[in-house]
């Protein structure tokens, strides 16, 4: 089919305007996602940002008030992958983030030693205000939909 | 049974490879014995893939834990039900399960071509037993399911909790359906690519797998969301996570390909741009499964990662660079004489629908690879959420809709003033004055105003032409209306079928609208005896109820619920717990009405204080969505359903086709 130029500067501005759509969209929402290291290690920079960090919550640091629905927590680093190299033992001391998060049901999945997903703001040194917690069982959660 | 099993799936492969070689060698020599060959071949495979799959059911059925898969993803405390779907519940089982799909439909197109479309069908057979060999070729060297636990265990880790359930157990097949089954149109597509019969015969002979596959798509998505609202229990039921983008995508680009189709069937236009779709299509149900099996792309829902990435990677590269290839090398053949003549035609509607699919496709895609594009660039992992999704594709979808009312009714080539008026007129008034309504009522959300105005007005083009089709039949058979209106959609059931469809889509549209615009959440923790509001409704909680069973943990909390100070329902919202993988679920508990849902989830129980906290939901419409959906189906079923005026077409096009035929042999013929 040959397309006439006055329908190529229709088609044009529809293209034109979806790309318009995406550069926007990409611009105004997007958020960074880091991992415990990236995160502390770049907190200067990215604070007041919306961050998606990934860690895995640390025993023994979780406060919980039900009546309130406060959750509070720190996250470590995830340990590395199977099948990455070991890295070696840090010379950094470990590091870690606290969490809270406000307003929101704990996850059924939340404990320690879970890998979790924050959702929300460095709002101070190593700390994070969640608008959302999510959880996923490190070791037999595959696909949601095995598609 | 794990030697039936791995050696039928060794056995597939070796008939796959060999009805390749047999179809190209019959193809080369004019062997039709031999291409009877290749075609009984296929038919083998299918029945050793269907052997394998029934082997690994026994096995699942029997609770067979010397069998990896069996172990890993089933125990004997789970339901009869959920053992036969945890055939899909793992990534060896769905591939077998894709396998099989892909196999049976390959059996199938081996069957329907024996006495037609004889010039393509070897080339047709070649692609589908091509794909076949790359899915069996990872069934029997990397993916196993077939291999064995020692010693086996007494017992199995259980099939994952959340996806106990029956949405779970119909999601699945239904969308590897529409996934596999665009294999179908895609083979024909390259089959013509590389015979050079460039006309629409692929397209005609496979319009109705195209409705088929776009079916169950339709389906497997409404599933899918329809999972996520019941059983993860946060109120929503799509967040644009990378799983259901990937089983969305495949959606668009079909819906974008049954459109253009008609436009190259009438007015022989888009050739180049059809055989694009339907590549792309095939692509993207290969990219679908390529990001939910590698992890490359971190889904809340697939932490795991899997080996399968490089060899789904390499096949999908090798797919696309060599149809673009093929398709570049034919380019010149397929230009056509046609051309598009105004804007205000229905060629012109077709084409900006089609690039506004095709755009949302993008969008959808560029928002999912985008973490790892920007890893790639920037070095940092950049993600963009539900409200990027959102933000781009709202006024997309607005156009979208809008080009849905105009598409049907605007003339072909060039539409007259009369034609517009006469056609537009009343539903662009409707739209309108719904607008004023929703305004008047107290909404004031541009979108929303704009969304409800379009949506009525594709509803009143649709009851436009119904409306005109009902008289017309009345006058010229004097048929009565419902009789009329039966007979209308009956004789024109590829039209009408389509009309169905679009009110589907409305349905659907509006659904959206109203539970993203008008969602209220409400979260309270309560004590036994005390009661909160959410919208009209007034909840008492009155207390837990525990039940214990060999497989689960069952924690409910009944509450009631008033009406106008009566009590119209008790809803028990409870927490799960599986007790073989120790994993706690939430099961939801909805009141349904057309207007709104009620939907309450046990957020938690305190046992300390008594405080047990309920995370409660307000959704208006939400119900239109499954009903939209059920609608769309609807409506392919009646546009699938035989059409005896179209099987004329086919079967006359044939004759002509043999006559050709004939007329050339005997040119050949006659100089001897």
């Amino acid at each position: 089919m040959r397309i006439k130029p006055r329908f190529l500067i229709g088609a044009g501005l529809i293209i034109a305007a979806i790309i318009y759509l995406i550069v926007l969209g990409i611009r105004s929402t997007s958020e960074y996602y880091l991992t415990v290291d990236e995160a502390v290690a770049r907190q200067t920079g990215l604070m007041g940002q919306a961050v998606r960090v990934a860690g895995r919550v640390k025993a023994g640091s979780i406060r919980w008030d039900p009546a309130a629905l406060a959750l509070s927590f720190a996250i470590a680093p995830l340990p590395p992958q199977d099948g990455a190299k070991i890295e070696p033992i840090s010379v950094h001391p470990p590091q870690e983030i606290q969490v809270v998060c406000k307003g929101q049901p704990k996850p059924d999945m939340f404990a320690a030693g879970r890998d979790v997903i924050v959702e929300g703001h460095l709002t101070a040194h190593n700390f994070v205000t969640a608008d959302q917690v999510m959880t996923s069982c490190p070791s037999k959660y595959r696909a949601k939909k095995t598609g | 049974m794990t030697l039936i099993g791995q050696l039928a799936l060794a056995l597939a492969l070796v008939l796959a490879l060999y009805s390749i070689a047999a179809n190209i060698y019959g193809m080369r020599r004019r062997r039709t014995d031999v291409l009877i060959s290749a075609r009984h071949a296929l038919w083998a495979m299918a029945a050793m893939v269907a052997l394998a799959a029934c082997a690994l059911w026994s096995g699942l059925l029997r609770s067979d834990f010397s069998l990896e898969y069996v172990a890993s993803y089933s125990s004997t405390t789970l339901p009869t039900i959920y053992k036969i779907t945890a055939l899909w519940g793992g990534q060896q089982g769905s591939l077998l399960l894709w396998t099989l799909l892909l196999s049976l439909f390959t059996a199938i197109v081996a069957f329907q071509t024996r006495d037609r479309n004889a010039e393509i069908a070897p080339y047709v057979l070649i692609v589908m037993a091509g794909v076949a060999v790359f899915f069996l070729g990872m069934l029997n060297l990397v993916t196993r399911p077939f291999d064995a636990m020692m010693p086996a265990p007494a017992q199995g880790t259980d099939l994952n909790p959340l996806l106990q359930n029956y949405w779970m157990a119909i999601h699945p097949p239904s969308l590897y359906t529409g996934y596999v089954s665009t294999t179908v149109p895609f083979a024909f597509g390259c089959a013509a690519l590389l015979s050079g019969r460039l006309d629409d015969g692929w397209i005609r002979s496979t319009r109705r797998w195209a409705l088929f596959s776009w079916f169950f798509l339709t389906l497997g998505n409404m599933f899918g969301a329809r999972w996520a609202y019941e059983v993860l229990g946060w109120g929503g039921y799509w967040a644009w996570d990378p799983v259901e983008n990937a089983a969305f995508m495949p959606w668009l680009v079909m819906t974008a390909y049954l459109h253009s189709v008609m436009v190259q069937e009438r007015k022989d236009m888009l050739k180049v741009w059809n055989l694009a779709l339907i590549g792309l299509a095939f692509a993207l149900t290969l990219f679908g499964t390529f990001i939910t099996r590698s992890g490359v792309i971190s889904s809340v829902h697939s932490f795991t990662q899997s080996g399968l990435g490089p060899y789904f990677l390499t096949f999908l590269l090798t797919v696309v660079v060599g149809y673009s290839g093929l398709l570049l090398s034919r380019l010149r053949e397929l230009r056509s004489p046609a051309e598009l003549e105004s804007y205000l035609s229905r060629e012109a509607a077709f084409l900006f629908n089609n690039l506004i699919l095709v755009g949302i496709a993008f969008a959808v895609f560029w928002g999912t690879i985008f973490p790892v594009i920007s890893e790639a660039v920037r070095g940092v992992k950049i993600t963009v959420g539900p409200p990027f999704f959102n933000k781009v594709n709202g006024p997309l979808a607005l156009a979208l809709i809008f080009l849905m009312g105009v598409g049907p009714l605007i003339a072909w080539r060039r539409a007259s003033r009369k034609n517009l008026v006469q056609n537009f007129a009343a539903p662009a008034v409707t739209g309108i004055l719904t607008g004023l309504l929703a305004f008047a009522g107290g909404v004031h959300q541009w979108y929303v105003l704009t969304g409800l105005s379009l949506a009525a007005f594709v509803l009143g083009t649709v009851v436009v032409e119904f409306e005109r089709g009902v008289l017309a039949r009345g006058r010229m058979v004097h048929e009565k209306p419902p009789r009329a209106l039966v007979n209308l959609v009956a004789k024109n059931n590829r039209r009408y079928g389509g009309y169905i469809v679009h009110i589907g889509v409305v349905f659907a549209f509006v659904a959206i609208i109203g539970s993203s615009f008008f969602k209220t959440e409400i979260k309270r923790s309560v004590r036994e005896g005390q009661s909160f509001d959410v919208g009209p409704y007034r909840l008492v909680y009155l207390g837990l109820s525990p039940l214990d069973t060999p497989h689960l943990e069952n924690l409910s909390a009944r509450l009631s619920v008033m009406r106008k100070g009566r009590m119209v329902e008790v809803l028990e919202p409870a927490k799960l717990l599986y007790k073989r993988q120790q994993q706690p679920a939430t099961k939801v508990a909805i009141r349904s009405t057309l207007a709104a849902d009620l939907y309450v989830v046990l957020a938690g129980v305190d046992d300390k204080s008594g405080l047990v906290t309920f995370d409660v939901f307000l959704t208006p419409l939400v119900s239109w969505l499954w009903l939209g959906g059920l609608t769309m189906a609807l409506g392919t079923v009646v546009t699938i359903w035989p059409n005896a005026r179209e099987r004329e077409a086919i079967a006359a096009a044939a004759r002509r086709r043999i006559a050709e035929l004939e007329r050339e042999v005997a040119v050949e013929v006659r100089p001897t």
